[in-house]
């Protein structure tokens, strides 16, 4: 009886504990956004709210290491009785996993469904390249600096463990993973060229999926025979066999529950009722994650893919109302679980148990970092720039280089595994790396912006209008050619399929599969091609704003000519309006009759009312 | 070979974390088929089944599914090792395992009989998560959803019976049902089937305050659907909401009460020091909760917060989330807080946001509200059949049968009686009927039920809970429509409408009367309202007169500071403050017009269908509680000012 209540005791109390902890965080973030009220009030740009968090996080940190005594009643006793007291501190320490299936998730499925679609598949032979190719270059460069490192460590003694090559490449992995967010957030508070913020932004996101996928088959790098450190063949294709199969399973399983729910939206009348319609859109959203996680995938990833689908097919089936909520939603969750991350890395500085901070290794990891990102950045660009038609300026790769700034997805990986000696070094250089980069990065992102003379206040319709529209036309089918088929396949089947947009079935598909195309064809579908109107499903909206949609009006031709009057219009649509790729004489046909849709006709004076407060900059 | 061991072990962790993957992934997809099958319901406008109801159906076959198809996989953790050198239960235990240290940490306490067969079978033991989840997680979301979304004019007019159903009520019904289910018990003892000294009285009462918790949501959905009369919604709302309140509270000093020697026997000192518990509970919650909702209206007032709606609400929805965790580590309970800040969230601080984040944190705690009560019920019907330790036991089910429907009748009945004493507005026969049909159990009562599953009798109530949930669901929530009917319980009623009645029905009465009537029916309420009218209002939000008015002539300074520039401007239009709109639909307020002098011959109609232009804006205007000439006047005058 009485232990009984000694051990109901006890989970009370744990309990209590663990609120406290929660609640610690709470009332950082709560701080936070507090703080950076003020600060975007005061239109103070040198400290992101990320930033913020880590300092509150580290002002916390540092008082519960040093300000508070508890007295020690966790016990640590081993099996065979044997009683090791060992000094403990207020833990406030979360499973690692946490970071994997409840705080990366939201954020990087907000990434994925917030992808401005227009310039990323524009780019996206230049951003796969990026992120493909520059994640592995910026990967074994790290790898290789580090090992000198190490080597050089074991030489002068330093090293108390051990450290292998593999070790050292899942370093490199690790710290590949940028995360430019406090540039982004400026950038996309001034406005700077779209196709920079398409490179970054595009380039940061598939990086992270690239990161995680290729530190996982690292660690599975396994070679038969008894020296497990050495260099094995047939490991090392099991390796990259995995790193393929991981990737495109995950890519896979992503697209697939998007699918499936852009046919469930399409085909039920789900849309009359908003709460489940946003029920379904999440639920079949964190499907994804768990599926991938269950069948061995990486969820994170799926997810990704997952938010790029919805929001290029479902997001058009949802009612308007959905729309918004989906928007918000998840933009919230985002936002709470960036800072959260955020100011638990700032806290873990200092409540961390395992902490080894090698000066050596730290510095090597810092001279690593900025030659990875260097070797990935600059060659890279040389080479895109023989294909491209408009080149990547030597600007923009300078700010590509400087914005390698590393977050949440470095963070969340090394502190999955902090068993071993070499893991837990690569864990504090991590956090130090981290640190470093957000604060004097981000907080230098201005200034670079001056230096390097990137043109802020850009809108991206202007952009277009400089050129006429028949030019514009080629360099954009040029620069796209890769995607050209992709664009045609989904712009034909896929769109029709899945959405109530496009040509209907009907007509694109062949005669012979006439039931199946009119029973997958929606009537919208029919009315859309009376109308012409193909290009409702473009539409998805960067963060922050309000999403509005706009038709591509007729107006566009005329208005080439005289780019003064249709500013005032451009500006407002700049980034809602997700034009098509154009192609072809088919498309450019449609493209003249093209009507603005309906639905939007109650929403444009908000938008000039809410375009011409902010003035065009 | 160390490696390869260790490699094992990250397989089995592998294994494991999978196994949570799938857990999750069983729920999301019974609740996406909830969703679909709900939606085809709705478009059918089938109203027997609720969403919740068929949660339950299809938690039930899933349950069913991973009862039978699954085989026991883990023989290793049905068997017990002895550890003779410890002596306690620490919270972290490092074990070595063939020279693998591993951390393992406590997680509860098996009682020896409970070790059984079925505790190897892996996927029904992570199917069934720690019931502090349901605390922590699940129920939070949904007590702030219904303390934000209380229809506050007619909850505040019926305050005085609300409170009496809800804290008198609560006890009568807990003490009845332990009283019943205390004679079932002895009857059991009797017959052989319990051994005696097992089941004592305190968990007879424990069973009562647990099943004391009423949660009608099937009903009101129901009613918020039909438009049914706003004084019966309001009246069976406000009393579930707090009920659950008083019953939380009350099942924890419940357990709590441990008389020194005998633990059957009465001991007055630890009775009073329960009862002192319980005040004390409740008393620190309510302010906590109000505490944090207060401090977010200032933040939200002095602060120009609403320029960025995203942060508006991340603000709002963590200093709500505070409460709670203040409250649980404060050791008060956290539910009771964060219902308590949600009704102050929506009475100050709602009027404080902007438009945006009005809607903003509407939809979102909606949404949260709707999935987590899904998932409860969803797992309602799962552990019908993935709970290892059931044991029905039909005597003591019946007794419990028995004892809900005489306690719900000992709670309403009496209680109503003595409310029409005292009230202007009498509580009709009918809706008494109905109060005391729409006495469901939910999520509250499962939620607490399933908090303990040690003990042999804390097993038998859980079983017998569950049972009466599936039940009261079930049945009373598909005989809702029926019932309604056979009651002649008028359905279709505008709120707006509701109010031009007045006037009409005391035909040569003007507006005078109508400001009577009510300030007779919320006298008990008149005090608060002058001084939140007069003090809390402006000095919380942007409404209501300037405190340099209100405030003795000495704190002028203090006043000057408080009152917020807007509160000048707008010094005559101060009913904007008390917008707040019911569950599902877009909030947009409506200004009440002057009663137009047509509506009464339009009445007859409304009695079987609703009106046509009704629906859209019913649950939509929430005006002041109408009281003195001073605050009529203000009713009619305001403009289209504040429309948003």
């Amino acid at each position: 009886m009485d232990e009984e209540i000694v051990s109901e005791k006890q989970a009370e109390e744990s309990h209590r504990q663990d609120s406290a902890n929660l609640l610690i965080f709470i009332l950082l973030l709560t701080l936070t956004i507090l703080t950076i009220w003020l600060f975007k009030h005061r239109r103070a740009r040198f400290l992101h709210e990320t930033g913020l968090a880590m300092i509150y996080g580290l002002l916390v940190g540092l008082v519960l290491r040093y300000g508070i005594h508890v007295p020690s009643d966790v016990n640590n006793v081993t099996l065979s009785c044997e009683v090791q007291s060992s000094p403990t501190t207020l833990l406030v320490t979360f499973d690692p996993e946490v970071f994997f299936n409840i705080l990366l998730p939201p954020i990087i499925f907000y990434a994925g469904y917030s992808l401005k679609r227009r310039h990323f598949f524009r780019n996206l032979g230049s951003i796969l390249a990026y992120a493909f190719l520059g994640t592995a270059i910026s990967c074994f460069v790290i790898g290789s600096i580090m090992y000198g490192c190490v080597t050089l460590m074991k030489v002068t003694g330093q090293l108390a463990g051990d450290f292998y090559f593999t070790d050292c490449l899942l370093f490199g992995a690790i710290v590949s993973a940028t995360d430019p967010v406090t540039v982004l957030a400026i950038f996309h508070e001034l406005q700077v060229d779209v196709e920079l913020y398409a490179l970054l932004f595009g380039e940061s996101v598939l990086n992270d999926a690239v990161a995680i996928v290729l530190s996982s088959s690292i660690v599975a790098y396994q070679p038969a025979g008894d020296n497990s450190h050495t260099f094995d063949v047939t490991a090392m294709f099991k390796s990259i066999g995995i790193f393929l199969g991981i990737f495109s399973g995950s890519f896979a399983m992503g697209a697939a529950t998007g699918v499936v729910t852009a046919l469930v939206t399409k085909f039920t009348k789900l849309r009359e009722f908003q709460l489940l319609e946003t029920g379904l859109f999440f639920l079949m959203s964190w499907s994804t994650f768990l599926l991938a996680e269950a069948w061995g995938f990486t969820g994170v990833v799926a997810v990704l893919f997952c938010g790029i689908t919805q929001a290029h097919y479902t997001y058009n089936n949802l009612s308007t109302e959905s729309q918004h909520r989906t928007k918000q939603l998840f933009e919230l969750l985002n936002f709470l679980a960036e800072n959260f991350i955020f100011s638990y890395m700032g806290l873990t500085l200092f409540t961390f148990q395992n902490h080894v901070f090698n000066p050596t290794f730290v510095v090597g990891a810092f001279i690593a970092i900025f030659l990875g990102r260097a070797a990935n950045i600059y060659p890279l660009s040389l080479l895109l720039n023989l294909g491209r038609r408009s080149k990547i300026g030597s600007n923009f790769q300078h700010m590509m280089m400087f914005a390698g700034l590393r977050g949440a997805m470095a963070f969340a990986l090394a502190i999955r595994d902090t068993a071993t000696y070499a893991r837990q070094m690569m864990f504090s250089t991590t956090l130090l790396i981290v640190f470093f980069t957000v604060w004097v990065f981000g907080g230098g992102t201005t200034a670079m912006l001056s230096c390097l003379h990137i043109r802020v206040g850009v809108d991206s319709d202007q952009e277009h209008l400089g050129v006429p529209e028949n030019e514009r036309r080629t360099t954009k089918a040029e620069s796209a050619w890769l995607f050209r088929i992709w664009y045609n396949f989904d712009h034909n089947y896929l769109k029709p399929l899945l959405t109530h947009s496009g040509p209907p079935l009907t007509t694109t598909l062949p005669a012979c599969c006439g039931p199946i195309a009119r029973c997958l064809t929606s009537p919208q579908a029919y009315e859309n091609q009376e109308q012409l109107k193909d290009d409702d499903s473009d539409l998805i909206l960067n963060d922050g704003d309000i999403s509005l949609t706009y038709g591509d009006s007729t107006v566009n031709t005329e208005s080439a000519t005289s780019s003064a009057p249709r500013r005032f219009m451009g500006n407002s649509s700049e980034d809602a309006l997700d034009r098509e790729l154009a192609f072809g004489d088919h498309e450019l046909v449609i493209r003249g009759t093209r009507l603005v849709l309906p639905m939007d006709d109650s929403e444009p004076p908000l938008n000039l009312l809410d375009n011409t407060r902010h003035g065009p900059a | 070979m160390e490696r390869q061991q260790r490699f094992m072990s990250e397989k089995d962790e592998y294994q494991f974390q999978h196994q949570g993957a799938v857990e999750l992934l069983v729920f999301n997809f019974l609740l996406i088929l909830t969703i679909l099958t709900i939606w085809l319901f709705k478009n059918h406008r089938f109203r027997f089944l609720h969403e919740t109801g068929g949660a339950m159906v299809y938690g039930l076959i899933m349950g069913l599914i991973l009862r039978y198809a699954t085989a026991p996989t883990d023989i290793e953790s049905g068997t017990v090792y002895d550890c003779g050198k410890l002596s306690f239960s620490p919270s972290t235990l490092l074990v070595n395992i063939t020279d693998q240290v591993y951390e393992y940490k406590y997680k509860r306490e098996i009682s020896q009989h409970n070790i059984n067969s079925h505790q190897g079978n892996a996927i029904l033991e992570k199917m069934t998560f720690d019931p502090e989840i349901f605390f922590n997680v699940l129920l939070p979301p949904i007590i702030f959803h219904a303390g934000y979304s209380l229809k506050k004019r007619h909850f505040f007019q019926n305050l005085g019976s609300i409170l009496t159903y809800a804290f008198l009520g609560t006890a009568i019904s807990c003490i009845v049902i332990g009283l019943i289910t205390y004679g079932f018990v002895k009857a059991m003892i009797y017959a052989g089937q319990l051994k005696n000294g097992d089941f004592h009285f305190t968990d007879c009462l424990f069973f009562g305050s647990l099943m004391s918790a009423t949660d009608p949501v099937t009903v009101l959905a129901i009613f918020h659907e039909l438009h049914v009369d706003p004084d019966l919604y309001t009246l069976l709302f406000g009393e579930s909401v707090l009920n659950d309140a008083v019953a939380i509270v009350l099942t924890y000093s419940i357990s709590i009460y441990s008389p020194k020697e005998n633990p059957n026997a009465f001991d007055a000192a630890a009775f009073f020091q329960s009862v002192g518990n319980f005040l004390g509970i409740f008393a620190g919650s309510f302010a906590m909760g109000s505490a944090y909702a207060v401090i977010t209206a200032l933040l939200t007032k002095f602060t120009k917060l609403c320029e960025f709606p995203m942060l508006e609400t991340g603000l709002f929805f963590l200093l709500s989330w505070s409460a709670f965790l203040s409250a649980e580590a404060a050791g008060l309970t956290g539910i009771v807080a964060v219902l308590f800040c949600g009704v102050t969230q929506a009475h100050y601080t709602y009027n404080n946001l902007s438009s945006d984040s009005k809607m903003r944190t509407k939809q979102l705690f909606e949404f949260m509200n709707f999935l987590a009560e899904n998932v409860i019920f969803c797992y309602m019907g799962l552990a019908l059949f993935t709970f290892q330790n059931h044991i029905f036991n039909a005597l003591f089910i019946l007794g419990a049968f028995l004892a809900i429907f005489v306690a719900r009748a000992c709670n309403i009945y009496p209680l109503s009686f003595l409310l029409n004493l005292g009230r202007k507005q009498k509580i009709p026969w009918n809706f008494q009927h109905m109060m005391m049909f729409s006495g469901l159990r939910g999520a509250i009562a499962f939620a607490l039920a399933i908090r303990n599953t040690e003990s042999q009798p804390k097993q038998m109530m859980f079983t017998t809970t569950l049972l009466l949930v599936f039940f009261t669901v079930w049945v009373f929530g598909g005989g809702t429509t029926p019932m309604l009917t056979w009651l002649q319980i008028r359905v279709g009623v505008d709120l707006d409408e509701n109010l031009k009645e007045e006037p009409s029905s005391h035909q040569g009465a003007n507006n005078l009367d109508k400001g009577t009537t009510k300030a007779d029916s919320a006298q008990l309420f008149r005090m608060w309202y002058g001084f939140d009218h007069k003090y809390l209002k402006p000095i919380l939000t942007h409404s209501g007169p300037p405190l340099t008015t209100t405030l003795p002539e000495w704190c002028g300074p203090i006043s000057r500071l408080l009152t917020s520039p807007q509160a000048y401007g707008e010094q005559l239009k101060e009913d904007d403050a008390e917008c707040i709109v019911n569950q599902d639909e877009l909030a947009m307020n409506y200004q009440e017009q002057a009663p137009s002098p047509c509506s009464p011959p339009a009445r007859l109609g409304l009695d079987q269908k609703a009106s046509p232009q009704a629906p859209s804006k019913e649950n939509i205007y929430e005006g002041d509680l109408g009281l003195g000439g001073y605050e009529l006047k203000l009713e009619q005058t305001p403009g289209q000012s504040q429309l948003n």
